[in-house]
């Protein structure tokens, strides 16, 4: 093959898809009704395991305060005299993994007072009936994560013989991301799930193209269309059926993110939660509107093979 | 330019389209194939074009044996070939310009070299005025004459028309063949199936007569011509 020949046949290709772009572009728009149909369907079907994979994302990024959620509440025995008491806060300062504050019966009765706005409460007793307290925070360091070194913590506590009982709030935190994982892997099988979905609904579509083009498909074929030739317009719908469910994905995702945005801000202010919530950046959408162009892409290819097959086996392209 | 060598060809059912068919045709002829219906006229064109495979003997086309030619080189085959079909193969949804060009368009051509030739070939069948009109506004025989644009836009070297005339009274017809006859003495080889033997008789070519399945006759052409438009 000479330069100029593989020039010209390559000049050839690039004309014959400019042709199929375009032609796939007119289809889709002189059936505006159905198109906008399929795509509605598409971008609803993609919608939804995007939105709780933002949501997810977001919950993951809330500052959730570790080290607060990490408190461990150490009661003391009744009869601790205070300089145990102290000592064991000392004890802890020094293991270096944490630091404690000690809260003594007085002091908890003040604040529980204080709280209450029970002031009759210290003379309901004849003595002081709350323990020593130790509130133990941890520190997270670089080498262990915040479990491992509250349950350090814990054991350690538990066999002081001062300690009476040990209560610990990192189990509600333990939960939460619990529940995140299991989100995380909801959004993977919805994925996998819708991504089916977007591939039937595609090929559906372009099975019933095929159907509809059927009679220039034989002529196509009848004046020397390679298969290649034929299928190309096909796989353009499919890659335009999935790009515009995408887009449509995007704009739902963007309208819900804008119309919850406020009252989510609302209700996490009440938690003393500075909040943004956060779509989706300029990188992710266009990986999402590949996606979908592929998806589409592939519904396509299963489609129009298996109908072309189909075709030729009922010897349309040509048979009168 | 087609050798047809012992072809026989037999559907999935048992019955016999064609048997034994020997014949050969030289480039730049123009010949004529007739027989009453279901003789096997349809079929042997359908082999030509690779839309059937024969199921003995050879068929040669433009030097290439197509029974040892792969399926997917089909394509490549209906290039080299112009074909004419009895209910004209228009798609109604494409501007007589569109259809006409679609050969073009599979050849990956340049649009301006496009343009000029679809004219050229909507003006050999004098039918450039009607390049933006929808082939359904259009009567029969200028919807075929649009087919026979179409069949000739890339300048095949073989033409083959089946029934062309089908619909057409006799003197659309005429005209019908005699462009056949023009497109002929440019070099085209020519191959037309019709049952309308009067016709294909007052044209004076050579004529192939197809009767259940076998080839009975083969006239040749006569000497004297018939005149010339």
């Amino acid at each position: 093959m000479s330069w100029t020949g593989s020039r010209r046949q390559l000049r050839g290709w690039v004309r014959r898809q400019m042709y199929s772009f375009f032609s796939s572009i007119g289809a889709l728009l002189s059936h505006r009704v159905g198109t906008l149909m399929t795509v509605l369907v598409l971008g609803v079907a993609m919608a939804l395991p995007l939105g709780l994979h933002v949501t997810l994302t977001n919950l993951e990024g809330l500052d959730l305060q570790e080290e607060e959620w990490g408190a461990i509440t150490v009661f003391l025995n009744d009869d601790t005299r205070p300089e145990d008491a102290m000592q064991l806060a000392d004890n802890v300062n020094t293991r270096g993994k944490a630091s404690a504050t000690l809260i003594s019966p007085e002091q908890g009765m003040e604040e529980f007072i204080h709280s209450s706005g029970f002031a009759q409460a210290q003379e309901l007793f004849d003595e002081n009936p709350l323990p020593w307290v130790v509130l133990v925070t941890p520190r997270i360091t670089e080498q262990q994560t915040l479990g491992s070194v509250v349950s350090e913590l814990v054991s350690w506590l538990q066999e002081q013989p001062e300690v009476d009982q040990v209560q610990v709030d990192y189990k509600w935190l333990q939960r939460l991301s619990g529940l995140l994982d299991l989100g995380r892997a909801f959004v993977s099988v919805l994925t996998a799930l819708f991504s089916l979905a977007v591939l039937v609904v595609v090929a559906n579509t372009i099975r019933l193209d095929v159907a509809n083009r059927a009679e220039e498909i034989q002529v196509l074929s009848l004046v020397g269309a390679t298969d290649r030739f034929i299928r190309l317009p096909f796989l353009y719908s499919g890659f335009w059926y999935g790009l515009l469910g995408a887009l449509i994905a995007l704009a739902l995702l963007s309208l819900s993110i804008f119309y919850l945005h406020d009252p989510l801000q609302h209700l996490l202010q009440a938690y003393g939660e500075s909040f943004r919530l956060n779509g989706l950046d300029a990188l992710e959408a266009l990986i999402i509107l590949l996606t979908g162009g592929l998806l589409g892409l592939g519904g396509a290819w299963i489609s129009v093979q298996r109908h072309l097959r189909q075709l030729r086996m009922d010897g349309n392209l040509g048979r009168r | 330019m087609i050798t047809f060598e012992h072809v026989s060809k037999r559907y999935d059912g048992g019955n016999n389209a064609l048997l034994d068919i020997n014949f050969h045709l030289e480039p730049g002829e123009m010949c004529f194939l007739t027989g009453h219906s279901g003789a096997g006229k349809s079929t042997l064109l359908r082999l030509i074009l690779m839309l059937e495979h024969s199921t003995g003997g050879q068929v040669l086309v433009a030097g290439r044996n197509l029974s040892q030619t792969p399926s997917r080189l089909a394509p490549k085959v209906r290039q080299g070939i112009g074909m004419i079909f009895q209910d004209h193969k228009l798609l109604s949804d494409k501007t007589v310009f569109d259809n006409v060009s679609l050969p073009l368009i599979i050849a990956g051509m340049r649009y301006v070299e496009i343009k000029k030739r679809v004219r050229a070939a909507l003006d050999k069948v004098g039918l450039l005025s009607k390049e933006k009109s929808w082939p359904l506004a259009l009567s029969g025989g200028e919807q075929q004459r649009v087919g026979i644009a179409r069949a000739i836009v890339h300048m095949p070297p073989i033409l083959l028309a089946d029934e062309p005339t089908g619909n057409l009274d006799p003197q659309l017809s005429e005209e019908l063949f005699r462009l056949f006859r023009q497109l002929n003495e440019q070099g085209v080889t020519v191959l037309i199936a019709s049952h309308d033997l009067p016709l294909v008789r007052a044209m004076g070519q050579r004529v192939l007569v197809l009767s259940s399945a076998r080839l009975v006759d083969d006239i040749p052409a006569r000497p004297h011509r018939w005149p010339g438009p």
